[in-house]
């Protein structure tokens, strides 16, 4: 009975990294946009869709290993052009309109991709090594009897630890890293010092947007591929970059996953799943305004 | 003076309104959504907080409505008090929870919360909601035995808009409607000023929520039909654009972006089929990035040109002399 209950939990445990993963990737580049440039694009999601479909064109062309190298350097191409074509003229603009000219981009991505492909869900297969289950049991001693996943989430969980993995590497050991960090903290100083962030702001958006190609071009195959799946998945990760804190990428991550567990361990009871993640947004909010792990200062007037 | 334009045009609305093409029925709902946009210019345009989410509002008050229509009574009284009722006690806790921080989590949040009540609507309350179906089977609204069809929802609402934009002239007018101002140009003044900033941006949000709730009642006494799509994000999105190419702030701006929107919708869409709305995203964008104030400002920029012509005519003419 113990055994079975164990394996219960993993399960749902591996779920729960399963679906927190697309949020993690989709509200560590929110927070990173919001943390160095003080934009909230609400186009983030239409970033993560245009990496789906993306890679379900390149992946149908030339194969699947092709399109997971070429979707978030595209996306990287794009979020470059997004800020120097689009969002910079916003910097001096009030927030609301900055949301609201990320908000009508949202709106003229979604109904082109709509205009092109349809309304309806577009298949995404999996290629051939990325199929099938993984026997964990074979390999997880405390395992009883038979337990296997679906070896494509599994893959989609080890994606997004090695993506956050990497993304703190470079923020924590490079010198970019630190002109970033530095910049969330106060870019006016940076300024003084005489640094070009603004430059460097273009490439943390690159990022961003090509971390949200790389949870389309993974998470694609796991969730929908239709023009509706941008919107989506942009309101639970708004509520995840909240949850964790504005600005605060640690905090993405921990809540990324907390929403995940939320949803699967709620998965019995079937018409509060579809809730949960706002009840528990509710309960955080009240408990700590600021968020999980939000700092003080970041969005309070 | 402003109003009595106003009634005029929206009482006359049914003579001239099919010979640009509109359809019977359109003009109506024009007039429902003006009532939804220029409450919410009470909130966007004064206060500066523009929320994602008062598709909660509209939709959770037609359910209400639709609710009552089905089993309580036919007349549209009760209906519609319940659903102002209803919708008050939830604003004033959306508003609680989102209103606590800058202006930007406030979008992020009223979205969210916004999404809670479309999630909700059709999963742990789809045995009242219908579901994915909507609310069906409402039976015909009436007042005192009138039913409620055509002209007379017609009137009925063009009197409620004519009454909430005379209400929203009168709040932008007054002391309260400075203190909503005041929030927008220097909320930090105001609260060292010593005033509780906090009480004046709950009521702008949740007064807009009762325009919202008065329309989304509206709604559905024009068509006795709850739609999932009433409480779906797109609803706010819709209220955002509109505002948006009307002139935010300016309360008459936001009712000729309603009637932009819904005539696009309906009668221009013919002409781009499926893809109206692309057409209607690029002209959203078009106007944040380049006229910020909307068909108003438009307007005013367009009378300026004209004028400053005219002037600079003068002017060159005075200095030949």
């Amino acid at each position: 009975m113990s055994g079975s209950l164990i394996n219960h939990v993993f399960l749902q445990i591996l779920t729960g990294l399963q679906l927190g993963a697309i949020y993690v990737l989709i509200a560590l580049g929110l927070t990173l946009i919001f943390g160095t440039l003080g934009v909230v694009n609400f186009a983030h999601g239409a970033l993560f869709m245009l990496g789906a479909y993306f890679a379900v064109i390149i992946a149908g062309k030339f194969g699947f290993l092709t399109a997971i190298i070429a979707v978030p350097f595209l996306l990287f191409i794009i979020g470059i052009i997004m800020e120097r074509g689009l969002i910079r003229f916003f910097y001096n603009r009030p927030h609301t309109d900055q949301i609201l000219v990320t908000f009508g981009l949202a709106i003229v991505v979604q109904e082109t991709l709509k205009w092109i492909f349809g309304a309806n869900n577009i298949p995404f297969p999996l290629p051939r090594w990325g199929g099938g289950i993984l026997k964990l049991h074979e390999w997880l001693p405390f395992l009883e009897g038979f337990v296997a996943y679906p070896k494509w989430r599994m893959i989609l969980i080890f994606v997004s630890l090695v993506t956050v993995a990497a993304l703190f590497a470079l923020l924590q050991f490079t010198r970019f890293g630190l002109i970033v960090r530095a910049g969330m903290r106060d870019s006016e100083m940076l300024r003084f010092l005489g640094i070009n962030i603004t430059r460097r702001f273009a490439i943390v958006f690159g990022l961003g947007a090509m971390i949200a190609g790389i949870a389309g071009a993974f998470g694609g195959p796991v969730t929908q591929v239709d023009p509706e799946v941008g919107m989506a998945f942009l309101v639970p990760s708004f509520l995840v970059v909240v949850i964790g804190g504005m600005g605060s990428l640690p905090g993405a991550v921990l809540a990324g996953f907390m929403l995940g567990m939320a949803i699967s361990f709620s998965a019995q009871y079937s018409a509060i799943q579809q809730i949960i993640i706002y009840l528990v947004a509710v309960i955080v909010l009240l408990v700590r305004p600021r968020g999980l792990l939000g700092q003080k200062g970041v969005m309070e007037e | 003076m402003p109003v009595i334009v106003f009634a005029v045009i929206a009482l006359t609305m049914p003579f001239w309104f099919p010979l640009v093409g509109g359809y019977a029925g359109l003009d109506t709902k024009i007039l429902i959504w003006a009532i939804f946009a220029i409450g919410f210019d009470i909130l966007l345009g004064f206060t500066g907080y523009l929320s994602f989410g008062h598709a909660a509002f509209f939709g959770v008050s037609a359910y209400v409505t639709g609710l009552m229509l089905l089993h309580y009574s036919a007349n549209i009284i009760p209906a519609m008090i319940a659903s102002v009722i209803v919708t008050t006690i939830i604003a004033v806790m959306v508003g609680f929870l989102t209103l606590r921080r800058s202006g930007i989590y406030f979008s992020i949040l009223t979205l969210a919360f916004g999404e809670m009540f479309y999630a909700a609507a059709l999963s742990i309350f789809s045995d009242w909601t219908g579901g994915d179906n909507g609310l069906t089977g409402l039976p015909t609204p009436e007042l005192f035995s009138m039913p409620f069809k055509e002209n007379n929802v017609f009137y009925l609402v063009a009197v409620l808009a004519i009454i909430g934009y005379y209400i929203a002239r009168r709040i932008g007018n007054s002391p309260f409607g400075m203190m909503l101002r005041a929030v927008k140009s220097n909320q930090t003044r105001l609260e060292f000023t010593g005033l509780d900033v906090k009480k004046y941006k709950l009521s702008a949000f949740v007064i807009s929520a009762i325009y919202a709730s008065v329309a989304g009642s509206l709604m559905v006494i024009y068509e006795p039909y709850v739609a999932t799509e009433f409480v779906h994000w797109s609803t706010s999105g819709k209220l955002v654009i509109m505002s948006v190419l009307g002139g935010v702030g300016t309360l008459f701006g936001p009712m000729i972006g309603a009637a932009f929107m819904l005539y696009f919708e309906n009668v221009i869409s013919a002409f781009l089929q499926e893809q109206w709305l692309l057409v209607l995203g690029l002209v959203f964008m078009f106007i944040v990035i380049f006229l910020p104030g909307g068909f108003v400002e438009g307007a005013q920029r367009l009378k300026r040109a004209i004028a400053g012509k005219a002037g600079d005519g003068n002017a060159s003419k005075g200095a030949s002399e």
